[in-house]
């Protein structure tokens, strides 16, 4: 079918408009503020993808990176996804051929929103191949601009899921290609798109699992085909070649229980269809019996594998969802939380009322494709159900599915009769242009109003970088917080290079992208015991902190303390899970109970446990803070935390191994340098008092004052040198 | 525990009382570590018949507060009494029940521990004695010396689960417990009856297998599933919410939670309605626009639809914004 020439140009500006939105709708940071990276695992990809740019390739698979987790080290290389780093090198290295000359910084800042201008056209693509051309438009300009997404690609999230979702998209849409031709070309398309995703993000089990299902699926509902079986089998093959070319996947592919489907799949189609040539060759009553062998056989397979799935803890541990670990560090991550329905309407508002409406139409009017894009859909919205996080997978199949929706009730309702070329003789032909345009009509506001809430809800929500804060007066103009570069800067310029700087693990990317010290702990949160480590200093009184300390080699300990400015994201309100994490690993030194008041409450006023009142953290927080009057009317008190709204309850506080070596403009983050040891050792026993014999006593000290007195001088010499 | 079963065990605990010999003044002179042994003996007698020994206020004040001892007593205090009306107790009892069987079976036993009960209505002078005033509550009686501050286990914080408590005796005694739960059945008894009612039915229906080929019905099922996730089920199944919230001052309930964090079953109940009728609203549109028939009953099909997706999606929308306050254009 040609299309005429001003529908395929009124698709490409509506394609084109679309991504136009979508980029400029994530830039609201980069306007506000700056071109910034934001948050806390940007920083590492920024600052690993500076090493790839400045040291090459080869140096940055090798990489070994002894600044991070001192004194262990971290094997970068092989245990990143590198496709995000690649990307924005291999943009940087081409705009650089071309001597167009932009810093790195700013390839990783624009490239999620360049990136999310891509999946909408592959969202357009994979749709307009499930439905029509214009539910294809329609999801395209759904995806732009949807919060579901932007919340993990406005500019400066340089993240792993902004370029993912595209590749998620893109290996999507040449698998159903492949699907619906059976060509092997589309199928080493995908293969390579599967690839490319791989190589990006650690959510490459969802397409492993779910095209397998999608194959089950097929074969279930007896729509096996020759198509079907040369996609497969193609996709499955170079795909876990490809796949297992990535250092940090290895041989995961052939080893874990999350590519176990999509190899039990292969077997399974591999069996149906040699079943499928045995039918044409025997005659019935040779091929029953073969049959019925077969599944017996195959069935006792099953059955024993089951068995030792469930006798190894496998198979529990592919069924139950990750939000039920009760690991502390798993959860207090805030992302691997159950979502509620407010998370839902939040991030897609009208399109998750509608999107079922969408997937009622797909399963009425089914197709090969169809099938696949209802098991996306089913399986996406359970995960987001279990995680807030993985909303993001579920984003595009909802604006497919919704798009869907619309368009078929706009292709109802928007024509007009009088100009169709069928003759409109027919009885039920229309239900009036009145009704109709009234549907019309209000179809259009709700999605103006969602396009309104997309709006509002990036610019308020997902808009800000979380390095740089800002505050609004009340007469609207803007204060600027910018306490953690300053505080980052400090310590680069005036540190030694190889300082090492002791934090909470959230700002240990930071620490080191800025900062460019040595870091104990980080986001990468490998090694439990490591942090559990740095939490016990955290938690303990100064002097087994100091312990700790000297044994990791701590010269800067960095916190943040929000309660001048009322900033609740701070250290003292993390506290417990240092606490929690640290019960883990030393329950003998470290008890979560003698945290809080016997009333089971924690605070820090004068009522609050006297283990907390005396912590490290809660010392290095409140240092001189008692004698600080805070600007909150004349009433408070000084020494009144405002982020806990109480004052506090050790004002007095002294250090004897730690001073005070920073403290930004607004105390959001301060920092401490922990001294050295003593010359020597205090005594703390009572000096042995020795008469000493007279032909050893010092000419200058007259004979008669001797003994005692000397002793007397030497002791306060030493008190006061 | 069934209350004839309590009757029971109480009345067979009356007529050994009388028989005891150190109850005897004769035997007052009998020497401590005779009296030691004697103590011993007797709870073992107590926990080999049933694993949490029953106390009223004569029992505890001999045999947990009474000097001489060489074991830990845990004791719970509550109130089980059906006219208490403590659910709370009921629960905290099962856990541990579980406890002390565990205890009571494991290879470990001996006569360093024993697992205590006093109810109030038939030691309501322990009570008094402890200063106590809630129900239920865990003590650890040391064998040596006063109990602390420690001893007393933190419910409200940590809450009654037999693991945490296995995990508190093992901080205040040292002795381990591996907690086991007997197998609950339950789950695989559901499964395996939806299993044969799903066969069941597709061997009533052998002729007519047609029904499998059903688009509709998978259909269904499938926004079943969409409807149940998008609208927090499995919020409510993990983090297990109140049904709705009763104000105790004016007793008006409040079937949506005023915070956008959390939710209840009532609301996520509303908020599945709404999404249907939404989603139902958008078929019927379609369906008005493809269906032929009657022109003026697919009109009145195509308003009904349009009705429902503005009417409902208004409601879902006002319901948005009373838990997000400041939404939108602020």
């Amino acid at each position: 079918m040609k299309q005429p020439g001003w529908q395929s140009l009124l698709s490409f500006s509506i394609l084109f408009l679309a991504c136009l939105a979508g980029f400029s709708s994530r830039l609201f940071a980069v306007i506000r503020f700056e071109s910034i990276i934001h948050e806390f695992d940007p920083w590492f990809n920024y600052r690993s993808t500076h090493h790839l740019t400045t040291n090459g390739f080869y140096e940055f698979l090798n990489w070994f990176d002894e600044r991070a987790w001192y004194p262990l080290g971290r094997i970068v290389g092989g245990t990143v996804y590198p496709g995000l780093m690649v990307t924005a090198g291999l943009i940087h290295y081409v705009l650089n051929l071309l001597h167009i000359t932009v810093h790195i910084r700013d390839v990783c800042v624009f490239l999620a929103p360049v990136f999310s201008g891509l999946t909408a056209i592959s969202t357009f693509l994979l749709t307009r191949e499930l439905w029509n051309q214009g539910a294809g438009l329609l999801a395209a300009c759904f995806i732009a601009i949807v919060p579901g997404y932007i919340s993990r690609s406005v500019a400066g999230s340089f993240d792993n899921e902004g370029i993912a979702i595209f590749a998620l998209q893109f290996t999507y849409y040449l698998w159903v290609k492949s699907v619906k031709t059976g060509s092997v070309f589309w199928t080493i398309g995908c293969c390579l798109s599967y690839f490319y995703m791989v190589s990006a993000w650690g959510g490459y089990v969802f397409i492993i699992n779910l095209i397998p299902l999608h194959v089950f699926v097929l074969l279930l509902m007896q729509r096996y085909s020759r198509r079907v079986y040369i996609a497969y089998s193609t996709f499955y093959i170079v795909g876990l070649v490809l796949s297992m070319q990535i250092p940090f996947v290895g041989f995961q592919p052939i080893r874990t229980s999350e590519h176990m489907a999509a190899a039990g799949v292969f077997a399974l189609l591999q069996a149906y269809a040699f079943l499928q040539y045995l039918k044409d060759r025997l005659t019935r009553q040779e091929f029953q019996t073969l049959f019925f062998l077969g599944v017996s056989l195959a069935a006792g397979m099953v059955f024993l594998t089951v068995i030792y799935l469930t006798y190894t803890g496998l198979y529990v541990r592919l069924l139950t969802c990750y939000a039920k670990i009760h690991i502390p560090i798993i959860a207090s991550v805030s992302e691997h939380q159950p979502t509620t329905w407010v998370s839902f309407f939040f991030d897609l508002h009208i399109l998750v009322c509608t999107f079922p409406a969408g997937l009622w139409f797909c399963i009425k009017n089914i197709n090969d494709e169809r099938v696949f894009v209802a098991l996306y859909a089913i399986s996406a919205v359970y995960f987001a159900g279990v995680m807030v996080r993985l909303m993001l997978t579920l984003t595009p199949v909802v604006c497919m599915l919704s798009a869907v929706a619309f368009s078929s009730v706009f292709e109802h309702y928007m024509g007009d009769d009088t100009k169709r070329e069928k003759p409109p003789e027919k009885a039920e032909e229309g239900l009036g242009p009145n009704i109709k345009s009234i549907v019309t009509m209000l179809m259009l506001m709700l999605l103006m109003m969602f396009a309104v809430h997309c709006t509002w809800v990036t610019s308020n929500a997902y808009s800000s970088p979380s390095v740089v804060l800002a505050s609004y007066n009340h007469d609207g103009t803007r204060n600027i917080l910018d306490d953690f570069r300053e505080a980052y800067y400090w310590l680069r310029q005036n540190t030694d290079e190889h300082a090492r700087v002791m934090s909470w693990w959230d700002y240990g990317y930071q620490i080191a992208g800025m900062a460019n010290r040595t870091t104990l702990v980080d986001n990468n949160t490998w090694n439990n015991s490591h942090i559990a480590l740095v939490g016990k200093a955290m938690s303990s009184n100064e002097s087994a902190a100091y312990q700790i300390m000297r044994s990791l080699d701590v010269d800067y300990v960095l916190i943040i303390f929000g309660g001048v400015i009322g900033y609740s994201g701070d250290d003292i309100n993390k506290f417990l899970w240092m606490v929690r994490i640290a019960e883990g690993e030393h329950p003998k030194d470290i008890r979560e109970s003698d945290y809080f008041t016997p009333q089971g409450e924690f605070r820090v006023d004068k009522a609050g446990s006297p283990t907390l009142l005396n912590c490290l953290m809660y010392k290095m927080s409140y240092y001189r803070f008692g004698e600080m009057q805070v600007r909150r009317g004349a009433l408070t008190p000084p020494g009144f935390d405002r982020t806990r709204n109480a004052e506090i309850g050790n004002k007095d506080i002294k250090f004897k191994h730690l001073e005070e070596a920073f403290t930004s403009e607004h105390w959001l983050v301060r920092i401490y340098k922990v001294k050295k040891l003593d010359n020597r050792e205090p005594l703390d026993h009572k000096l042995r008092s020795v008469v000493p014999k007279q032909k050893y006593t010092s000419k200058k000290v007259p004979l008669m004052l001797g003994g005692e007195f000397a002793l007397q001088v030497w002791r306060d010499s030493f008190r006061f040198s | 525990m069934s209350s004839s079963d309590v009757t029971n065990f109480f009345f067979l605990f009356q007529n050994l009382a009388p028989t005891l010999p150190i109850m005897q003044p004769s035997h007052l002179v009998t020497s401590l570590e005779n009296l030691l042994s004697e103590k011993v003996d007797q709870m073992m007698e107590w926990s080999s018949r049933r694993s949490v020994v029953r106390m009223n206020g004569d029992k505890f004040r001999r045999f947990v507060k009474a000097p001489p001892r060489n074991y830990s007593v845990i004791v719970m205090f509550t109130a089980l009494q059906p006219q208490r009306q403590c659910s709370v107790c009921r629960q905290a009892n099962e856990e541990y029940q579980v406890l002390a069987n565990s205890w009571r079976y494991s290879s470990a036993f001996s006569n360093k521990l024993f697992f205590t009960v006093v109810d109030y209505d038939e030691g309501a002078d322990v009570f008094q004695q402890l200063n106590m005033n809630s129900a239920p509550t865990f003590m650890h009686f040391p064998a040596k010396g006063k109990p602390k501050r420690a001893d007393t286990f933190d419910l409200q914080r940590i809450g009654f689960a037999s693991e945490q408590l296995a995990k508190w005796i093992a901080d205040r005694t040292d002795v381990q417990i591996r907690v086991f739960r007997p197998p609950n059945y339950s789950g695989t008894i559901a499964l395996a009856l939806l299993v044969s009612l799903v066969g069941g039915l597709l061997y009533l229906r052998r002729n007519n297998l047609e029904f499998i080929y059903n688009k509709t019905g998978w259909a269904m099922a499938a926004l079943c599933v969409v409807f149940a996730m998008t609208s927090g089920q499995m919020w409510n199944h993990i983090r297990g919410p109140p049904y709705a919230h009763k104000n105790p001052q004016n007793g008006q309930v409040s079937y949506i939670h005023g915070s956008s964090q959390a939710q209840f079953v009532a609301e996520s109940h509303i908020i599945l309605l709404l999404n249907a009728a939404i989603t139902m609203g958008m078929v019927l549109l379609n369906e008005a626009a493809t269906s032929k028939g009657d022109v003026g009953k697919r009109r009145i099909i195509c308003l009904v639809g349009l009705g429902l997706v503005v009417f409902f999606f208004s409601f879902l929308l006002s319901i948005f914004r009373s838990k997000y306050h400041g939404y939108p254009y602020r």
